[in-house]
């Protein structure tokens, strides 16, 4: 994809969820860049959006396992290991 | 090491290559489920049967991607078995910058708190993997690898056996339906208020 010297806000609108996982590439990505520094509404939904992806991140990430559940795991291992035939799944 | 010299991975390797990615994979399994006793159940699924395949398991290539790959493969069975949430048509047209558009309508925009962040604390984990639990399968998928793991796209299509082009349309699409699913799963609550009506995001 070539880039233009200076994005529209369409065509940075388009880019913004790569943007905000640094998937474009780096001239892609200076490019957004550039047009985020002269484009005050841009901005305002590129920082919304950036906000929205951290919080969301950081709540989903913060999920931990039930005590036992390790130990739950192993043991029906073992019992498949070892041939229990009550240990077949659903 | 087997008797012809070839490396094959044992019961204690399996069991050592998995043992880190519990509590990654259970993250990943409670927001496929929507919900956490399911989700235990579907992670010991995926445990029972990548041990009984990890012979076709070759040593050395990414543990982690075979193992959510079967992970997701339990999920999609059980969902195929199921099917309790139909799909919901008006998710498809979730139009660009839905919570943008939403948190602006209530007037969140000219505090000085980030108005993003001021509605999703209103939200419990519960109500978030209510959210997830909404969207289609495919894109619950991959919105959940996204969010839960921090996988790259790459790392995403490598473990869902897909185009890199496929897990960023999917990705692109499933964020604007989870942001739709989410302003309802919040009105719903009483966290925010429906169009028309009066208020906010409640303090």
């Amino acid at each position: 994809m070539t880039t233009p010297d200076l994005l529209t806000c369409e065509q940075t609108f388009a880019r913004l969820d790569d943007y905000l996982d640094r998937e474009l590439s780096a001239e892609e990505q200076e490019a957004v860049q550039r047009h985020l520094e002269t484009c005050d509404v841009c901005t305002a939904e590129y920082r919304f959006e950036g906000s929205l992806l951290d919080e969301l991140e950081r709540k989903v990430r913060s999920l931990r396992p039930p005590s036992g559940l390790k130990a739950r795991i192993a043991a029906r291992l073992a019992a498949a290991r070892d041939g229990n035939g009550s240990d077949e799944g659903p | 090491m087997s008797d012809d010299g070839s490396t094959s991975p044992s019961g204690d390797d399996f069991e050592a290559l998995l043992e880190p990615l519990l509590s990654p994979a259970y993250g990943y399994a409670c927001h496929l489920a929507g919900d956490r006793g399911e989700a235990e159940d579907l992670l010991q699924e995926a445990a029972l049967a990548a041990f009984r395949g990890f012979r076709s398991f070759r040593p050395g290539s990414n543990f982690k991607a075979w193992f959510y790959r079967i992970l997701t493969n339990c999920f999609y069975a059980r969902h195929r078995r199921r099917q309790r949430r139909p799909v919901t048509v008006e998710l498809e047209d979730a139009p660009d910058l839905f919570l943008f558009q939403r948190t602006a309508e209530l007037g969140l925009h000219g505090s000085d708190d980030d108005p993003a962040r001021r509605l999703l604390r209103k939200l419990s984990q519960w109500q978030i993997l209510a959210a997830f639990a909404a969207l289609p399968a495919d894109f619950r998928v991959v919105a959940s690898l996204y969010f839960v793991d921090d996988l790259k796209y790459d790392e995403i299509a490598d473990v869902l056996h897909l185009p890199l082009g496929t897990v960023r349309s999917r990705l692109h699409r499933g964020r604007k339906m989870l942001q739709k699913t989410l302003w309802n799963v919040a009105v719903e609550a009483g966290v925010a208020s429906a169009p028309g009506a009066a208020g906010g995001v409640a303090p």
